[in-house]
């Protein structure tokens, strides 16, 4: 049996309507036609009642979810793509992320945001919102690279009190698959060393974990080993893991889908070179995005993103340093 | 597909019990006096931030208070004084939060209009216009699905409001549902300074609720009998299960923006019409007219609105304000994903871990 | 395809320049990354370059026999952008500097426009010359565990790096601890460290020092004479603050711009202990006379063989005298200390053949070696020659003392 990343998140989201009646889904398509990815394939039929189509009203949906959870509910939101999450960002980030700060009531609702590009997926279905939501304090945000994690951390996330951003990545969908299901699983908040090494560190989320990897595979041949950190969540961030990584290797490469500017990898570099600086025995780097929207044709957009070859090179210059 | 119904001028032979209509008074003339001295405490400088008042918007709200029943649930905004201590706000919450007393609702960490208490089915708004009304479905969408019944969800907007797209999405989502939300609108000629006629094109924003598909109430917001009647029926409606009931309520705003706006850009002639009268007055000379209450009355219940505010306002100004270092500055709810990475660095302040 | 230099490399630390002996390929050749591919010889031994990746060679520049600099480029090898990407090469900056070094107008149109508007950071991970900054370049790790270890960038001296620009590494560092773990080791004790960190500190500057052959006969008449008699370093010492009342210039110190001149002439001498050394200082040695002097000088040095000098004692002096003579030396260049310009060194003292012009012949004389070491920074050998040549004047009238 083998279980795809999409499928987890099937799984995830069926075992919590079955085991948690708070628990619904809402969100554009989500219903009988089972969601634009098939997230929530069969899940109207079992579940009658619990997954719901929503106006193309992206505002109005997040709006929804923060009252129904004053309501005691634990709704889980599909965004179509993240990119379109956008048009609801008033409600997540002003509303739902300052509820418990300013009044003592928890807003448990999960935001599924499909992210990440696809080749042909094009500027408006491609985007990386991660560091975006990662700036207004009263959100958790999520990046599982796995389908165990897929699965785990959206069960993670719907117990979550608070309003989780669940940043799945398109491409692993269909083509990440795994024999079973996790029983059990790291908590949300602590990073995953993917690959031990010692000569460098990459710290990598989401897609990008999968890039590394491959590029670390390319430079074990030529002799250089080196540690994979898989975050996990971008949101809380596990400094921990990735200051020890730091301190075993002494060399930092951080990978990211999105863009430069004030990223995922803009803030682990700022944590390390100002908690971790005599770990250090060369400048830590940053690969990222090309810093324009996402293109379309996949030709650009295979040069846009870092890939396993240009994440090796990076490494290779860091090694030399 | 939906009756329309009208509101009329004053009438004070319609059948209302006298103690309704002096119930309803006495909550507007509570509210205008703590807006009074909300504005007097501005301008002497005791209050942080921004003042907004419900001048001239009494009536409309405090006969939406009135209407809803405890256990319905009430999103109101910024001129909603009166239609908030109808509905069961105390008045020390209110004076609390605008004086920056750590015993307020939200523990300075939010002020002034921007309190409730949302487990007791008052919401506390956010700033942006619109976004509430989707929450107040949410509450009622949640309900329904709990197979609760019979309660109302209610809220109020300006004419400024309507055009934001979280209102349209809204009401299009509780009409798609067929929510019991009662959605006022209080159409009092400004948008800050924009006048409607900047604000949409249409000849009444209440022909609006047709495209929605939900029914709507037109009425003159500065005749309390007509806003007790409109007002009790769109709830009623509501609560049987008639759908989403739009109310346009007509009056003028009687005060700035903000007690830091002069409003020089109103215009006279809205001042000197039917529009610009001042519903507090109107409903005083109804009580007299109706023989329901003398001048003498009248000027003790003034007095005694504003013995109540100041006795309340000089014991809350006693009572401490937020102490940073005891604040424990967590945003998230999840304490266990609260990390031990130490952002705070804003020199010596105080900060907790976070993540 | 681009164009990878063939470079110098830093072939041991301290060597700048080695000779080409051979050539073991020729222009047209294959190569493997890390392939021997030139012969030279450096003045310590014979040793190789080897090729930078993998390639064709394309042209070799350097000359049999000829001498080249550490950092030179000895030819080219061609190799494909994957193979330059491989080893970490750039290759539009490659294409660059090629264009740059030999005026090739092709390879400097390739790059065209885009290199002129990118801002090219100075080093790319290639070999630089020992002068160049990287060499001594210790980065954040290597930093903490030397801190950890209690060590100084002085103490990497005997370290060749790995790094880019020759620079120590951490693996480097940690392969040289683990290796004078084999040697025999005993503990230094906190006076040897003390003087280790001020000689450290003090070696900062240029140090320079000049001499001067001084007949002591005067001096000894003089000393036979007096009771109780005062010691060789306490008519230098003497003679040294009358030299420097009548002008304090050379023994001021250089902050930046500005001369800052002694406010008061203390002078320190060298007093030798089981480990190392005292410097007890008499203040204002101008304003007392040899005789004056004598008890408190006497005093001092009793205080230090007891171990009993007084802080107050120490420091704050603006020049010191070592009588190296006293160990039997002839010559010797002290390093004055941190906070001082001046050393004034006296040697052992001998009977020497001093030519007599009235005679006409050689007549024997007494006869000893004083040193001046000063701080080139501030003082030239002509300042420095002069206050000498006052002390040698000053001590052959030892009654002015």
């Amino acid at each position: 049996m083998s279980i795809t990343y999409l499928e987890a998140i099937r799984e995830a989201q069926a075992r919590a309507l079955a085991d948690d009646p708070r628990v619904f889904i809402y969100g554009q398509d989500v219903g009988a036609f089972g969601g634009a990815f098939k997230a929530t394939k069969n899940l109207a039929r079992e579940f009658p009642g619990r997954v719901i189509d929503a106006p193309l009203s992206e505002d109005a949906i997040v709006g929804l979810a923060i009252g129904a959870t004053l309501e005691g509910l634990r709704p889980i939101i599909e965004m179509q793509f993240a990119d379109f999450s956008t048009v609801g960002l008033n409600q997540i980030v002003n509303q739902a992320a300052t509820l418990f700060w300013r009044t003592q009531v928890p807003c448990p609702i999960v935001v599924r945001l499909p992210s990440g590009g696809t080749s042909g997926g094009g500027p408006f279905h491609s985007q990386n919102l991660e560091a975006v939501y990662a700036q207004w304090p009263g959100l958790v945000i999520l990046t599982p690279a796995t389908v165990e994690d897929a699965y785990a951390m959206l069960l993670e996330a719907i117990a979550i009190d608070d309003p989780v951003i669940f940043c799945e990545h398109k491409l692993l969908y269909y083509h990440l698959k795994a024999e079973r299901l996790p029983t059990e699983s790291l908590p949300v908040g602590k990073a995953r060393i993917a690959r031990q090494g010692r000569d460098l560190t990459i710290v990598a989320y989401s897609a990008m974990v999968h890039e590394a990897l491959a590029a670390a595979e390319e430079l074990a041949a030529e002799g250089s080993q080196i540690e994979v950190v898989d975050l996990r969540s971008v949101r809380p961030l596990d400094t921990d893991t990735v200051m020890a990584s730091v301190a075993r290797t002494g060399r930092l490469l951080c990978v990211g889908e999105s863009w430069p500017w004030g990223g995922v990898n803009a803030e682990v570099v700022a944590r390390v070179a100002s908690e971790g600086f005599g770990l250090l025995d060369a400048p830590p780097q940053r690969l990222n995005a090309k810093d324009t929207p996402v293109p379309f044709h996949p030709h650009l957009w295979a040069a846009h993103r870092p890939t396993a070859g240009s994440i090796a090179t990076a490494a290779r210059k860091l090694l030399r340093q | 597909m939906v009756p329309n119904v009208a509101g009329g001028e004053a009438d004070p032979g319609v059948s209302m019990p006298r103690d309704t209509y002096l119930k309803a008074f006495r909550g507007m003339l509570l509210a205008r006096t703590l807006d009074d001295k909300l504005a007097s405490l501005y301008r002497t400088g005791k209050i942080y931030g921004g003042v907004f008042l419900g001048r001239g918007q009494e009536a409309l709200s405090v006969a939406l208070g009135l209407s809803l029943r405890p256990g319905d649930v009430f999103a109101p905004l910024i001129r909603d004084l009166a239609g908030r201590l109808a509905f069961g706000e105390p008045v020390i919450d209110v004076v609390r939060t605008f004086l920056g007393s750590s015993l307020g609702p939200m523990r300075g960490r939010d002020g002034n209009v921007h309190r409730g208490r949302p487990r007791e089915g008052l919401l506390p708004m956010i700033s942006h216009l619109g976004a509430m009304i989707s929450v107040v479905n949410g509450v009622l969408f949640a309900r329904r699905m709990k197979r609760l019944g019979g309660f109302v969800g209610a809220t109020s907007i300006g004419d400024g409001g309507t055009s934001t797209g979280a209102f349209h999405e809204a009401l299009n989502q509780a009409a798609i549902e067929k929510l019991p939300l009662v959605l006022v609108v209080a159409n009092n000629q400004y948008a800050y300074s924009t006048p409607t006629s900047r604000q949409f094109a249409c000849q009444e924003l209440a022909d609006r609720a047709v495209g929605y598909g939900v029914a709507g109430h037109t009425l003159d917001g500065t005749d309390l009998a007509a806003c007790l009647r409109v007002l009790g029926d769109a709830v009623h409606r509501a609560r049987e299960g008639q759908g989403p009931q739009l109310v346009v309520a007509r009056l003028l705003r009687l005060c700035g923006h903000g007690e830091h706006d002069d409003a020089g850009y109103v215009d006279g002639r809205l001042r000197d019409s039917t529009v610009g009268r001042d519903c507090l007055r109107v409903a005083e000379r109804v009580l007299v007219n109706q023989e329901w209450g003398s001048l003498a009355d009248l000027e003790t219940w003034r007095a005694q609105a504003v013995r109540q505010v100041e006795e309340i306002v000089a014991s809350v100004q006693r009572e401490p304000t937020p102490d940073p270092f005891k604040e424990d500055w967590r945003a998230l709810a999840s304490a266990h994903l609260v990390g031990t990475y130490d952002e705070d660095k804003s020199g010596d302040g105080p900060g907790l871990r976070s993540t | 395809m681009p164009q990878i230099p063939i470079i110098m490399p830093q072939l041991g630390e301290s060597i700048a320049e080695a000779t080409i002996t051979a050539f073991r390929v020729k222009p047209g050749e294959e190569v493997a990354v890390d392939q021997e591919i030139i012969e030279v010889e450096t003045n310590k031994a014979t040793m190789n370059v080897t090729s930078p990746c993998k390639g064709k060679v394309a042209r070799l520049s350097a000359e049999l026999n000829e001498s080249y600099p550490v950092g030179a480029i000895l030819g080219y090898l061609e190799a494909t952008p994957e193979d330059a990407a491989r080893q970490g090469f750039d290759t539009t900056v490659l294409t660059k500097q090629k264009a740059a070094a030999t005026g090739d107008d092709d390879a400097r149109d390739s790059v065209g426009d885009k290199s002129r508007q990118t801002v090219q950071p100075t080093v790319r991970g290639l070999p630089v010359p020992a002068h160049a900054a990287g060499a001594s370049f210790m980065s954040p790790r290597l930093k903490a565990r030397m801190a950890e270890l209690g060590l100084h960038a002085a103490d990497l001296a005997g370290i060749a790096g790995s790094g880019a620009g020759g620079r120590v590494t951490i693996q480097d560092f940690e392969r040289f601890i683990a290796s004078i773990e084999k040697h025999k080791q005993s503990p230094a004790s906190s006076m040897r460290i003390a003087v280790a960190d001020a000689m450290r500190r003090s070696w900062t500057r240029p140090i320079a020092t000049v001499g001067l052959p001084i007949r002591l006969d005067a001096l000894f008449a003089h000393r036979k004479a007096s009771s109780p008699k005062p010691g060789p370093a306490l008519y230098a010492l003497r003679a040294l603050a009358m030299a420097l009342a009548e002008n304090s210039a050379p023994a001021g110190r250089l902050i930046g711009k500005k001369i800052v001149h002694p406010s008061s002439i203390d002078l320190g001498f060298a007093v030798e202990a089981e480990d190392g050394v005292f410097v007890p200082v008499i203040r204002e040695a101008d304003r007392k006379s040899l005789k004056e002097l004598l008890g408190r000088y006497n005093e001092l040095i009793e205080l230090c063989h007891q171990r009993k000098l007084p802080v107050e004692a120490t420091g704050g002096s603006i020049g010191i005298v070592t009588n190296f003579g006293t160990f039997g030396l002839m010559w010797a260049t002290p390093i004055p200390l941190p906070e001082q310009t001046l050393v004034l060194g006296v040697g052992a003292a001998r009977k020497a053949p001093a030519w007599d012009e009235a005679r006409g012949q050689f007549v024997p004389v007494m006869e000893a070696n004083f040193t001046l070491s000063f701080d080139h920074r501030f003082l030239d050998g002509g300042a420095a020659g002069r206050l000498l040549t006052r002390i040698a004047a000053l001590l052959n009238t030892p009654e002015v003392l």
